[in-house]
């Protein structure tokens, strides 16, 4: 990465690690002045009202980022259909101005300690543009 | 004749009740084959779990030890819509054995109609991930196998959702060519007009997303507008179907306008894809409103089999016509910008 990001992207799907994930790029943003986009990837069964938590998810996104100092101004919420990975991959490519990507080490649903359906593992290695995973317990 | 195989061992793979992706889902299917009353026109064949060489040619090494390993370490939640238990591995191969067992047992028989009463359910699964409900790509697994023998094959994917994993796993391969109709926007987001397929496959994906509400004769006129063409110079020897029925209007996953009848008219279309008997075989994909399942599988085997017409009427009047029409306008487009730097032979 050259020089400081205009725009962080950080992935949420309410787990524990998103929201230290969103800590972490919240905290980065208002100390450099970047935007933030906020994406939650929409899977089949939240699409069918199953585990439908968007709401809640925007609300808990924003009021960390209020926490950490952003301007509300410069936070999007962005709900894209998809799993967690291709999500993160396809608002890089269609947003050429989002200079790093942050998500957090183990997203909901995750099995602990298994390399299969590693969001963050496959994310840094697909991403064309910088990715930082925030670790359990950080930020 | 029908060929039906699996359902050996589906149970298995059990998400729990709130799951929509469910054991039930396989007595509802089972229940509309037994609308038919086929008596000796029905034929069942065993499903032996796929073969790892069989799994290996669509699926990387590490992925399928990963998922063995996983399961029989009790499994879990793989990502929030993907679950996998102990007895997910077992089952999965079953359900990707069925396939292979169909394709057999149509080549021995050189005539007939196969359905492969797989779960859990393939389309979504990619090279190395599981993904939407499903963990490995049974039908990528079946056409694998017959393009090894230098057979041309077409899926045609009429399911709610995009199958992204057996466009991405055959989107170099000259020898299958890939048709979606699937409501846009939707999960799993791919499935654009103007993904075309890779350099050496130009032109052999074919994609046409349709918007919520979309009825039968939308999909009808896309697949008879955009596919067809594609399909005729193809020149296939095998007609393979992911046959999603959550494209059905009842379906709680999804909002496209179809009824059961029109799962019979799109089953005529393939047939007249087929290059001749005993070369069409669908695979059970998504579906998840079990009255719909029970009445979209009885129509669309029936109108094969001259078994029953459907109780549903085929629907008309829904959206989407304009963006068919603008999709075929979209991917011509597509495959001759891609064209000026690569060279198209389809």
């Amino acid at each position: 990465m050259t020089g400081t990001p205009l725009t962080i992207a950080v992935g949420f799907d309410g787990s524990p690690d998103a929201e230290a994930a969103v800590r972490w790029a919240a905290t980065l943003a208002a100390g450099t002045g970047a935007d933030l986009v906020a994406v939650h990837a929409v899977g089949l069964l939240e699409h069918a009202g199953i585990d439908g938590r968007a709401t809640a998810h925007r609300q808990t996104v924003e009021r960390i980022a209020d926490a950490a100092g952003v301007d509300p101004g410069r936070v999007t919420w962005s709900v894209v259909d998809g799993d967690p990975c291709s999500a993160m991959l396809r608002v890089a490519g269609e947003h050429p101005e989002i200079g790093l990507l942050v998500v957090g080490s183990r997203g909901a649903g995750r099995h602990h300690g298994s390399v299969l359906g590693s969001t963050s593992l496959e994310l840094a290695e697909r991403s064309h543009v910088p990715v930082t995973i925030v670790p359990t317990g950080r930020a | 004749m029908l060929i039906v195989a699996g359902p050996t061992g589906a149970d298995a793979h059990d998400g729990g009740p709130y799951h929509p992706e469910r054991p039930g889902r396989i007595d509802a299917v089972m229940a509309g084959i037994g609308d038919l009353h086929l008596g000796s026109d029905l034929v069942s064949v065993a499903a032996d779990p796929a073969p790892l060489a069989d799994l290996a040619r669509v699926h990387s090494t590490s992925y399928l030890n990963e998922l063995e390993a996983f399961c029989a370490d009790g499994g879990g939640d793989l990502d929030p819509d993907t679950f996998a238990g102990i007895g997910s591995w077992e089952a999965a191969r079953r359900a990707a054995g069925a396939g292979l067992a169909a394709v057999d047992a149509l080549r021995d028989r050189g005539d007939g109609v196969a359905f492969v009463v797989a779960r859990p359910p393939g389309h979504h699964a990619e090279f190395d991930r599981a993904m939407g409900f499903c963990l490995l790509n049974n039908v990528a697994v079946a056409a694998a196998s017959l393009t090894a023998a230098g057979q041309r094959v077409v899926v045609l994917d009429w399911d709610v959702h995009h199958g992204n994993g057996t466009q991405a796993i055959f989107w170099d391969d000259p020898k299958v060519l890939y048709v979606s109709t699937h409501q846009w926007p939707l999960f799993p987001g791919t499935g654009r007009a103007e993904e075309i397929g890779g350099v050496t496959a130009l032109g052999l994906t074919v994609n046409v997303p349709l918007p919520a509400g979309a009825t039968g004769d939308v999909v009808r006129l896309a697949l008879e507008h955009v596919a067809s063409p594609a399909v005729d110079r193809f020149a296939p020897d095998w007609v393979l179907v992911s046959c999603g029925f959550d494209a059905h209007r009842d379906d709680p996953l999804g909002e496209l306008g179809l009824s059961s009848g029109d799962f019979g008219r799109l089953a005529r279309l393939a047939a007249e894809w087929a290059p001749g008997p005993g070369r069409l075989a669908f695979f059970l994909e998504g579906g998840y409103d079990a009255g719909a399942l029970r009445s979209s599988v009885a129509t669309t085997l029936g109108t094969l089999l001259g078994g029953i017409d459907g109780p549903e009427s085929e629907t008309t009047g829904g959206p989407g016509e304009d963006q068919v029409r603008a999709t075929a306008f979209r991917r011509h487009r597509a495959i001759e910008l891609a064209g000026e730097s690569a060279p198209m032979d389809l």
